[in-house]
């Protein structure tokens, strides 16, 4: 592998709206995605980013070249992290779907634990509320599920 | 933030483990309900008479780790015949032919046939986990189906098991390709094991961390595995006998000496206890000390062990280590969180240990939040300083040997006693009560004990307010054992809604009736009442005034159960 960061070369990243993102190879390859584009020779210039609007591929970045830094420590990657998900509901839910889409999965765990801590011990209808989702049960569904939990599953 | 894609969503959810929170998640919508049922790996259901296993794979197919919970807790106390039921078998065939992903499987107090075994054995190509907790039902013949066919085994672990000899030496049953154990416990099997095929599996096996023998295995078969097994984490010692001027001793004395990992130590179950100072070099690491079936282990002896323990944190005892061992105990285990001190004679209400004891624990060991103490005697002072000491209670299991003994001091009923726990200890999840106790104790209970999710009840209170105190006070209540109480069908009947938010009631030699449970089970349609009755044979048509011997209640979505044996009545 020639990704060494003393040798790495540019890459050209074009977001969804049309933004155009430069960025060392080595840190873009932390993209399964993109890697694979790069291994097979195929990484055109500028890479077209259909799914991932500027101002998400720019958060993206930002975290991969944090991870990308071989002196960042393992407390310090850890603490980097911890402020990085501190962010509202609309950017988590768009680095969560990049993250999906661009296959990295250390940002896509970091972000899913970020949504599964919101979820924790709240109740159905607070969690609806947080992630504005419509309860489609119908009442007798609903307390049909609610039973069988509480009665075979608890 | 509308619409996570579902792969997405079931990567949030590997997230979310624990069962509450999962079925939190599951009344979200249809969308979160389907993506949870077909991620949920590890399921646990709390009573194998609560649903059919149909309902089971229907809800979650993909299941790989299941938890089943069969016969009532009193089983522990041989308060329910063998014969009750609980039987695994169904559920196994049914896992069988739907969810060949199964991975894990553990039991508690169930019946387990040979041939529920070796079906097991044979469905799942991906087994690695089996659990018995109070089982019976089988032989050893069932655990060499296991042994010759889960090629993935990883963890084999019989705890408390009623364990018939079949003809087969089931330990030789390991191919010589079973690589991957990681915890293996038969210490609670009586017979003989091969030791020749015991040592060559300690010896293949690299990733063993938990190893407990049964009091079979002796002491030079001991230092064999620790030389072929240094990393172990989790001893259990079977026989502990052997001259300390012989050759395997002095060998002994060596190998423990490169054992640095063993954390939790049990087992003993025959000790010359001479040999113990071979030992020692385990002890300043020792979390957990499990020392309720080292009969042979007493006096300065004992207290000399102890005193090796300074980490401990979880204590199994039993009662011959006296007051004057607790205070050892108390001196020496700064960290200690968990205490259980069981009787040694039982049938004889004769224990060596006190209110006093106790105390001691109670200054020494501030950490202290489970405890399980058998004992002589109790007094409402003692039990208002442990309160005040040790107001981290979770588990609070006090079981006076002589039922309906008074504070032994001012003859007063233990009600302030049990007050101060239930008040202090605003985290307890468990009490279990013992000794004399009018109404008022259930006052405080119902009255402060906001947590508690199971309570047992004997030989207490004077009339039918008591439950009704702790049914309406007790919100988080899901488990209730009441035994040789004044509890009669008003108490019964009063607030029979209450029941349909909790796992279970038992209730044994009390007041209660033929016509209150059937009253009972008129109100409650969709909770099973099941009447148990082993001892005298019914009559064709009982007086509804007849006293119920045992009457064990229980929700279930799918009806009575098919299998009850004749001496069950479902109503």
């Amino acid at each position: 592998m020639s990704l060494s960061p003393s040798t790495s070369k540019m890459l050209s990243l074009k977001s969804s709206d049309g933004k155009v993102l430069e960025v060392e190879e080595h840190v873009a390859v932390l993209c399964e995605t993109i890697k694979s584009l790069v291994e097979d020779g195929c990484a055109d210039s500028p890479i077209p980013l259909a799914n991932v609007d500027g101002a998400t591929l720019g958060n993206v970045m930002e975290w991969c070249k944090k991870h990308a830094d071989q002196k960042a420590s393992a407390d310090d990657l850890e603490d980097w992290d911890a402020e990085f998900v501190e962010r509202d509901q609309g950017e988590l839910y768009h680095l969560i779907m990049a993250a999906n889409y661009l296959n990295i999965k250390g940002l896509l765990d970091l972000i899913c634990q970020k949504v599964a801590d919101m979820i924790k011990g709240k109740h159905p209808e607070k969690i609806r509320e947080i992630f504005n989702i419509e309860n489609d049960f119908t009442p007798e569904q609903q307390e049909q599920i609610r039973k069988d939990n509480s009665w075979a599953f608890e | 933030m509308t619409f996570f894609p579902e792969e997405v969503l079931e990567h949030i959810f590997s997230f979310l483990p624990s069962h509450q929170h999962r079925n939190s998640i599951s009344l979200v919508s249809k969308t979160w309900f389907k993506v949870e049922r077909l991620s949920r790996h590890r399921v646990f259901v709390g009573n194998c008479y609560a649903l059919t296993p149909q309902r089971l794979i229907a809800r979650f197919p993909r299941v790989r780790a299941l938890t089943l919970k069969g016969k009532p807790h009193v089983a522990d106390f041989n308060s329910v015949s063998p014969h009750w039921g609980c039987f695994v078998f169904p559920w196994i065939v049914a896992l069988a032919q739907n969810c060949p992903s199964l991975q894990e499987i553990k039991l508690k107090r169930m019946v387990v046939s040979d041939n529920s075994l070796d079906l097991l054995s044979r469905s799942f190509p991906n087994f690695n986990s089996l659990v018995l907790v109070g089982c019976n039902g089988f032989t050893t013949d069932g655990l060499a189906a296991i042994a010759s066919n889960c090629r993935l085994l990883e963890v084999l672990d019989l705890q408390e098991n009623e364990v018939q000899e079949g003809i087969s030496q089931w330990l030789s049953c390991f191919p010589e390709s079973c690589t991957s154990l990681v915890s293996l416990n038969f210490a609670s099997l009586k017979g003989q094991v091969d030791l020749t095929a015991l040592e060559k599996l300690v010896a293949r096996c690299p990733n063993l961390r938990s190893l407990r023998l049964n009091r079979t295995v002796p002491l030079d078969m001991l230092q064999k595995i620790l030389v072929r097994a240094p990393q172990l984490v989790d001893l259990g010692i079977g026989s502990y006998v052997q001259q300390t001027r012989s050759e395997s001793y002095v060998k002994l004395c060596n190998s423990v000496l490169n054992c640095k990992s063993v954390q939790n130590l049990s087992g003993f179950w025959e000790v010359f206890p001479p040999c113990l100072p071979a030992i020692y070099p385990v002890c300043w690491n020792l979390t957990s000390l499990n020392l309720s079936y080292a009969r042979g282990i007493r006096g300065l002896h004992l207290n000399r062990l102890i005193r090796q323990c300074q980490k401990l944190q979880r204590l199994w005892i039993l009662d011959c280590i006296g007051d004057m061992g607790l205070e050892v105990v108390a001196n020496t285990c700064k960290d200690l969180q968990e205490l259980r001190v069981f009787p040694s004679d039982p049938y004889n209400a004769i224990s060596s240990v006190t209110e006093g004891g106790l105390v001691a624990i109670s200054i020494g060991c501030p950490k202290l939040h489970s405890l399980l103490y058998f004992c002589l005697q109790m007094t409402n002072a003692a039990l208002i300083t442990i309160a005040k000491n040790c107001p981290n209670f979770t588990y609070f299991r006090l079981c006076i040997l002589n039922p309906k003994m008074p504070d032994h001091i001012t003859l007063q009923p233990l009600d302030e006693g049990f007050g101060a726990i239930v008040q202090s200890c605003k985290k307890l999840r468990r009490l279990s009560l013992s000794g004399f106790l009018t109404d008022k104790v259930f006052l405080y209970i119902g009255m402060y004990a906001e947590q508690l999710e199971m309570l047992s009840v004997a030989f207490a209170g004077k009339g039918d307010k008591g439950m009704l105190y702790v049914l309406n006070g007790c919100r988080n209540l899901r488990k209730l054992e009441i035994r040789d109480s004044p509890f009669d069908d008003a108490a019964l009947l009063a607030d029979v809604v209450k029941y349909e938010r909790m796992r279970f009631l038992w209730i044994s030699s009390c007041e209660v009736t033929l016509g209150g449970c059937k009253a009972l089970a008129k109100k409650v349609p969709m909770l099973n009442v099941e009447i148990i009755n082993e001892e005298d044979q019914m009559e064709e048509n009982p007086d509804d005034s007849m006293k119920v011997e045992k009457m064990y209640l229980y929700r279930t979505l799918d009806g009575p159960r098919k299998d009850a044996p004749d001496f069950v009545w479902a109503l």
